[in-house]
């Protein structure tokens, strides 16, 4: 390896048009992520301008880097120093012999850094898609005419984050829109699927395959695809999820009718807690029925006297819709406090 | 669209030779170097043939290449970057606490290179934008001091050698 020292130094020039080049400051997880032999694929998101004017005082600048199961949110910081991107070149000034030379081609006056932001994609989700709620056989909302694959890349998360929030709220693609279910309509689709079930001989919690009682439930009028996501949200882990058969954790499932069987009847006080459990069972394959204790759906609900129900307030969707949405806000509020922070600094 | 992908890439060898000491050297042969200040140097003649201007040059006198003993560090400790005549600043070789990434525009063929990348906004990008790390650094060269005046650098030169 040589170097000039010998003829006193390297020689350092500057390239009089300076390319534009970011420097970003890499957490330690995210180097191991791009050491590995085969880097995932990496992206930058960024709310659209539209969605993200709610506040038209503070001017959002929001932008998020994303890898297929982590995202992190970019900080610009200015620093007092110049900081100059070098390479090697060789220069011949004059007519003198050319010489290995290490020549700035940018010089950056700020880093970009990165914080981990492991929010939940729930908010943003409930925030685009509409609620599918069936009232009479019909649902009275207007679709929001966007496909899965044309929504997540508006939320500031991760693609892993939004599917985990996506599954989590059994949201579906229908009719060439995107729609999460109410639990009035989750309440009526298990029915249906509970019904298809017994109809078709089919034991819930072993394999049996999806589309066999995803299209009984669509032959009653319901999007097959959210029938397919409810038997997936209740699937046991480890299922493949896109193979043709299901097979459904009993636990999760006893759990999920009596929450959503509570859940669709909002406002109610008067519930009586006998009168519960019996539709709840009623609800369930036979074979399930001793399962339905209130303990499987503990933290749901509370009794507001000895022989009624109610669904305990913090856990209503109603409730959570409004304070989801206030907490993005105030999420992307302390976002732009925390913007204007790096600024001063 | 607003996702734009960031590609990772196996960095293209550098195809000149490297003067810096080896421990700075990365696959595509980027190096920071930092420092507090702002070079100035005359604007180029219009009829320059050169691209650039030499400005001065770094001198690392703890570094001797013949010791490849990757070990010995404390060469790193002093780096001097003389600049014209009379100016010099001295510096230390650091290793980052986080590595950095260099990020630029990639050429998507649209005849585009310009190369800027706007990342603070995150609106206004055109369509198929996509950026790409080109290098992971992980040492720069900090020169935070102010620079010292020094009459002859021949002189200094044989002083500390």
């Amino acid at each position: 390896m040589a170097t000039q020292q010998d003829e006193g130094g390297v020689p350092f020039a500057i390239v009089h048009d300076l390319q534009h080049l970011r420097l970003l400051e890499l957490p330690p997880d995210l180097v191991e992520l791009l050491d590995a032999p085969k880097p995932p694929r990496l992206s930058i998101k960024s709310l659209p301008a539209s969605a993200a004017s709610g506040t038209p005082t503070t001017k959002p600048a929001y932008a998020v880097l994303c890898t297929p199961s982590a995202s992190f949110q970019l900080r610009q910081v200015q620093t007092s120093n110049n900081l100059f991107v070098t390479r090697p070149t060789l220069e011949a000034h004059g007519n003198a012999i050319p010489v290995p030379t290490t020549c700035a081609i940018a010089s950056c006056s700020a880093t970009l850094e990165l914080q981990p932001s492991d929010g939940s994609a729930l908010a943003f989700l409930g925030d685009v898609l509409p609620l599918y709620d069936i009232v009479d056989g019909e649902v009275d909302v207007a679709g929001n005419g966007k496909s899965k694959a044309s929504i997540f890349p508006d939320i500031p998360l991760s693609d892993g984050q939004c599917e985990h929030a996506w599954q989590g709220m059994m949201a579906f693609e229908f009719a060439g829109s995107s729609w999460r279910p109410s639990p009035n309509t989750l309440s009526q689709v298990w029915k249906s699927i509970n019904a298809a079930a017994l109809a078709e001989g089919v034991k819930l919690d072993s394999q049996f395959l999806t589309d066999d009682v995803a299209n009984a439930v669509a032959e009653e009028g319901y999007p097959v695809t959210l029938a397919v996501a409810i038997l997936q949200h209740l699937a046991g882990d480890g299922q493949d999820e896109d193979g043709p058969w299901s097979c459904l954790d009993r636990t999760k499932t006893v759990s999920f009718v009596g929450r959503y069987l509570l859940e669709a009847r909002p406002g109610r006080s008067d519930y009586l807690t006998a009168e519960f459990l019996d539709t709840w069972k009623d609800c369930l394959p036979e074979a399930w029925r001793k399962d339905a204790e209130l303990k499987a759906i503990a933290g749901v609900y509370h009794l507001p006297t000895s022989t009624t129900i109610g669904l305990k307030a913090s856990s209503t969707m109603a409730t959570k819709n409004e304070s989801s949405s206030s907490k993005s806000a105030a999420s992307s509020r302390k976002w732009h406090e925390k913007f204007g922070r790096a600024r001063q600094r | 669209m607003p996702s734009i992908p960031l590609h990772t890439r196996a960095s293209p060898q550098s195809v000149s030779e490297n003067p810096l000491p080896s421990l700075l050297h990365t696959p595509s042969g980027l190096a920071l170097v930092e420092l507090q200040g702002t070079i100035h140097f005359p604007p180029p003649a219009v009829s320059a043939t050169s691209s650039t201007t030499i400005v001065g040059k770094l001198v690392f006198p703890l570094y001797n290449p013949d010791l490849a003993d990757p070990s010995d560090t404390k060469w790193m400790k002093r780096v001097y970057f003389y600049i014209g005549e009379n100016q010099r600043m001295t510096g230390e070789c650091k290793r980052l606490g986080s590595p950095i990434a260099v990020i630029r525009k990639r050429d998507v063929g649209d005849g585009d290179t310009s190369g800027d990348v706007d990342m603070e906004s995150g609106q206004g990008k055109e369509a198929g934008e996509e950026l790409e790390i080109v290098e992971i650094v992980r040492y720069k060269v900090v020169f935070s001091l102010r620079p010292e005046p020094v009459s002859d650098i021949a002189a200094v030169d044989k002083d500390e050698g």
